[in-house]
């Protein structure tokens, strides 16, 4: 790992952190902003330069703004301070233990078997510039292209319907905790 | 090669990070970001792999594992926004109800 991709993944770390321990979900997701900009540096010290960009243009900017759009919105508050169940720290230890440890030996294990100088040769090939990129996903990919605006058409017709006021789906509950017009 | 294992690693950090974001946070637009983080720390994988395969297939999913979840935020905040107009909290903790 260059000098680079250390900062990088240190800030990464660093902000992936911030995410999910701080009280107050602003600065969470400002945190996780630095985070997707920290990963859109990584792909590029990777080479993949087209998903660094979009990564900067999709993540940091498209659904970062929608996220901090429905906070503010929402005008939340800090999380109030409860303390952790037992249970529930219980669970999150117990699965981020077993992902790190079943499957980083694993994939360590198995590079151990190839050889650097096939690497090195397969190094040039993978520069992921928009042009190689799109020649990609115009070329071989392109079905699945198509099908990804049809996915993105769903997803725009489903968050029209579901935040929908009158007629929705899901109507305010009745003499509940709702009743906001 | 070590390289590679190494973002591999920061990877499987990342992902573990936001798992238990996922199990210990509340509020359910935090829930959504570290999910949005664990699809990020996957990206990594693949960009990984990609270079040390010496092709662009990974590059190319990772593309659509963007659109997938550029969809999927739209739909989740929409959900979100729901959640809160009926109840007047995002917290998780408050949603058990199935339906009302």
């Amino acid at each position: 790992m260059t000098f680079m991709g250390f900062v990088l993944s240190a800030v990464a770390v660093a902000a992936a952190l911030g995410v999910v321990f701080n009280r107050n979900p602003l600065y969470s997701a400002f945190c996780l902003i630095v985070n997707l900009l920290a990963m859109a540096g990584l792909y590029s010290v990777l080479n993949a330069h087209f998903l660094a960009v979009t990564q900067v243009v999709v993540y940091a900017g498209a659904i970062m703004v929608l996220v901090l759009f429905v906070l503010m919105l929402l005008n939340l508050k800090a999380e109030s301070g409860r303390k952790l169940g037992i249970f529930r720290t219980l669970i999150a230890a117990i699965i981020a233990g077993s992902v790190v440890t079943t499957v980083y030996p694993s994939v360590s294990a198995n590079f151990e078997q190839l050889s650097i100088h096939a690497l090195q040769e397969n190094a040039w090939r993978s520069e992921g510039t928009v042009k190689a990129v799109g020649e990609e996903i115009y070329g071989r990919y392109i079905r699945q292209f198509e099908l990804s605006s049809l996915v993105l058409l769903i997803g725009i017709v489903g968050a029209v319907m579901l935040s929908k006021r009158k007629h929705s789906t899901i109507g305010p509950r009745e003499g509940g905790l709702g009743g906001m017009k | 090669m070590s390289s590679v294992v190494s973002y591999v690693g920061l990877s499987l950090v990342l992902f573990a990070i936001g798992a238990v974001g996922v199990c210990i946070r509340r509020n359910a637009i935090v829930v959504f970001m570290c999910i949005e983080m664990m699809l990020n720390a996957v990206n990594l994988a693949f960009v990984a792999f990609s270079k040390l395969q010496g092709n662009l297939d990974g590059q190319v999913a990772v593309f659509f594992v963007m659109v997938i979840a550029a969809a999927e935020s739209a739909i989740g905040l929409a959900i979100i926004i729901a959640l809160f107009r009926n109840n007047v909290s995002v917290e998780t903790t408050d949603a058990a109800q199935l339906k009302w």
